[in-house]
């Protein structure tokens, strides 16, 4: 109201050239001095506890775990960065009394109640004994864990809406003790927000690992905050001692069958690179993948074309977002081209879904990559695990 | 002229009552004690508290500002160009603020760009203001050699083409959870300015804003032509370059600050001229001020209605809600 106020009475001058110049010089001045007040700040911490030793983490690369006499640290590193410079340093206490070092983020410990904004860690949560804590989700609909579906309809947990863009108010008026939200590249207007209001945000990267234990490894990270340090620990083992024993079994040096994955999305085909996720678990599973020596962690863009030539001669196709062989023909001729179609060896991720979207090969299988590894060895060579039946993928009727 | 103050009156009380309105509704339910508590002295709640004063005040003042600096914008480029249809994005500065936010958004996953980190926030506001301005100093070099304003027109409009040219395909190249990143910048927010970000975005729209009411008398000799304006003695390339820069400026600013936000730039303007049935910038300007400050305070309330638990784009709710009131005044004079 000031402002119009201002307006009008400075609408009585009269037309001033020089003047409009140095008004905005004026402000472009104010605008890039604003712009070097960001407020990250590096970790250059004199530590103010007294170390005890470090958790033990074999694989993920994207956080480690101090303890010390006062407190417990937490740090997550930037995969963004060659040198993997902190990302977010945490300093778990007992009580707000303690005195952490100025660029940590003091959060008391154990939690009582979190939301949580990513699907990765209903499971990690579930395994610790911790799901009943969580009290807000985002995207309820798409959501595969039926006990929390169950308290969503109950109105025991609030949906919080879009996971990128998340209701700030009900946020702040659900006030859960920490946030656990996805980081992209760059900061987001509502961790910003979040943090502002006091409220920690605890940064999901778990999704930057390239290989399935090291992202099944981030079940310590969450359990260090409700101290559950020695759960993860045995949990973990049990983990890697599974999946290590699929693998072994998995093992075929001579005669690995080829293999493709993916689907055409928007004229787009996205493929793994060599260093991904997904390239590791063909490689543990003993399949031969095109790009398995191609150096990049994300997607690799290919068209219809390059994927008749390059994936044509294909034993088996992964990821498949169709139903039935009918469904894939009809959409595109082209499909049935590929070898996989011809001999029916073609797997969707569609074995456990709710009908409104839900899918817990999104949601529950980082915490078990010695079920997805155990998925596809049963689906490339089905003689190597005759008891086992698929847990998240199904063949195409 | 009497008639027209107490219209302004009027508009004014109007532009109170909406901004109340907006400060007294959201997502959360908080009652009318608490919100009234919480604005003065403080509810007692830290939570209430925080919604209120840190997340809907500067909200309701983002509107307002944006609102109005918008639509100010629209208006010099519909008298600059002497075209109904122009609007704060025909000169590309959208394009280039989006450009920015694209390349930061969409490379920084796959690029090693270490600057962000080191900017907090700030991050896409900066390349938004690059971007912006990048376009504006292309715009500026070509306003200094042609002479005729369409011509100006036609090429900011290729500017901006060629920039949502780069973006899509940066989008063609991003993985997708960029990709979701940048579309979710696309949609605008209002509740994106914080405090500590209030004082620039205010400060800028306010000093466009003044230029603007300062520049009452050129922008009126330009609504009957440029020649008539050069016989009233207005250096009309003088003129131009201002009139492009404050718009550029404040459409840079509001977008780098809010995303895109579409449609109320170029519906204000033509609002104003049909409520009080004139062309003259002393009363269309300041009318067009306040009909855009309450259009958008209108459509933040719109956007937060309690459909589903997602705040809807307010880029969308401003064309959903302008585009009737642009029909209704064009159905009622039957022209622009």
């Amino acid at each position: 109201m000031q402002s119009q106020k201002r307006n009008k009475r400075k609408m009585k001058f009269k037309v001033n050239n020089s003047t409009c110049f140095s008004i905005f010089y004026v402000c472009l001045v104010i605008i890039f001095n604003g712009c070097n007040t960001g407020n990250y700040q590096k970790n250059t911490s004199i530590e103010k506890g007294k170390y005890l030793f470090s958790e033990d983490i074999r694989y993920a690369q994207g956080f480690k775990i101090d303890y010390y006499e006062e407190y417990t640290r937490v740090i997550i590193n930037n995969p963004w960065q060659e040198n993997r410079e902190i990302y977010r340093a945490y300093y778990l206490v007992k009580t707000d009394s303690i005195e952490i070092p100025e660029e940590g983020i003091k959060v008391k410990v154990p939690l009582t109640s979190i939301s949580v904004n990513t699907f990765s860690y209903f499971e990690f949560l579930s395994l610790l004994g911790e799901l009943d804590k969580v009290t807000g989700v985002t995207d309820g609909s798409r959501i595969y864990n039926p006990e929390i579906l169950n308290k969503i309809s109950e109105g025991q947990i609030i949906d919080l809406g879009d996971p990128f863009n998340p209701n700030i108010e009900k946020t702040i008026a659900l006030s859960p003790q920490a946030v656990i939200n996805s980081a992209y590249a760059q900061l987001d207007n509502y961790s910003l927000r979040l943090t502002q209001a006091g409220f920690p945000i605890i940064y999901s990267l778990e999704w930057m690992e390239n290989n399935p234990l090291a992202r099944a490894e981030w079940i310590k990270m969450i359990a260090a905050f409700f101290e559950k340090g020695a759960l993860a620990d045995t949990l973990f083992n049990n983990i890697e001692e599974r999946y290590l024993a699929v693998r072994e079994i998995a093992y075929e040096p001579d005669t690995r069958k080829k293999v493709m994955t993916g689907d055409i999305f928007q004229g787009t085909w996205y493929v793994p690179g060599g260093d991904s996720f997904n390239a590791a678990l063909f490689r543990d599973a003993a399949l031969k993948y095109i790009y398995e020596n191609n150096n990049m962690s994300g997607s690799i863009g290919l068209d219809i074309e390059s994927i008749l030539t390059q994936f044509g001669e294909s034993d088996i196709w992964f990821g498949c977002e169709a139903d039935r062989y009918s469904d894939l023909a009809a959409k595109d001729s082209k499909y049935m081209l590929l070898k996989p179609y011809k001999e029916k060896q073609i797997f969707n991720n569609h074995n456990r879904t709710t009908k409104t979207g839900g899918n817990d090969y999104f949601e529950s299988s980082i915490a078990h990559p010695d079920l997805i590894l155990s998925d596809i060895v049963k689906a490339a060579y089905p003689e190597k695990l005759h008891n086992y039946s698929f847990t998240y993928i199904r063949p195409l009727n | 002229m009497k008639k027209n103050s107490t219209i302004f009156a009027l508009l004014i009380i109007l532009l109170g009552v909406t901004f109340i309105c907006d400060i007294f509704t959201g997502n959360a339910t908080i009652s009318f004690k608490e919100v009234w508590a919480a604005l003065f002295g403080g509810s007692g709640n830290v939570i209430i508290d925080e919604i209120i004063l840190n997340y809907r005040l500067p909200k309701a003042l983002t509107a307002i500002i944006s609102g109005s600096a918008l639509s100010v914008a629209g208006l010099l480029m519909q008298t600059l160009f002497r075209n109904p249809l122009a609007g704060p994005d025909v000169l590309g500065v959208s394009a280039g603020a989006g450009l920015g936010v694209a390349l930061l958004t969409l490379l920084s996953g796959t690029v090693l760009l270490p600057i962000i980190y080191s900017l907090g926030g700030m991050g896409q506001i900066i390349a938004a203001v690059t971007g912006a301005s990048l376009v504006l100093i292309l715009i500026l070099g070509v306003s200094a050699r042609i002479k005729d304003s369409i011509t100006i027109l036609v090429l900011g409009m290729i500017f901006g083409y060629v920039a949502s040219a780069l973006v899509t395909i940066l989008q063609s190249f991003a993985d997708p959870d960029s990709l979701k990143v940048f579309v979710t910048w696309t949609f605008g927010n209002l509740g994106d300015v914080t405090w500590d970000k209030m004082p620039i975005l205010s400060i800028l729209v306010l000093a466009g804003i003044t230029s603007a009411l300062l520049l009452q008398k050129a922008l009126n000799s330009l609504l009957l032509g440029e020649n008539y304006a050069v016989s009233t003695g207005l250096n009309t390339k003088r003129a131009r370059i201002l009139i492009i820069s404050i718009s550029a400026i404040i459409t840079g600013t509001v977008t780098a600050f809010t995303g895109p936000i579409a449609f109320v730039g170029v519906v204000i303007p033509h609002f104003a001229r049909a409520f009080f049935r004139t062309v003259n910038h002393k009363t269309v300007l300041p009318a067009t001020i306040l009909l855009g400050s309450i259009l958008m305070l209108v459509c933040d309330i719109v956007s937060q209605l309690p459909v589903s638990n997602r705040t809807l784009p307010i880029n969308a709710v401003s064309a959903m809600f302008g585009a009737p009131m642009i029909i209704w005044i064009v159905l009622k004079r039957k022209k622009l």
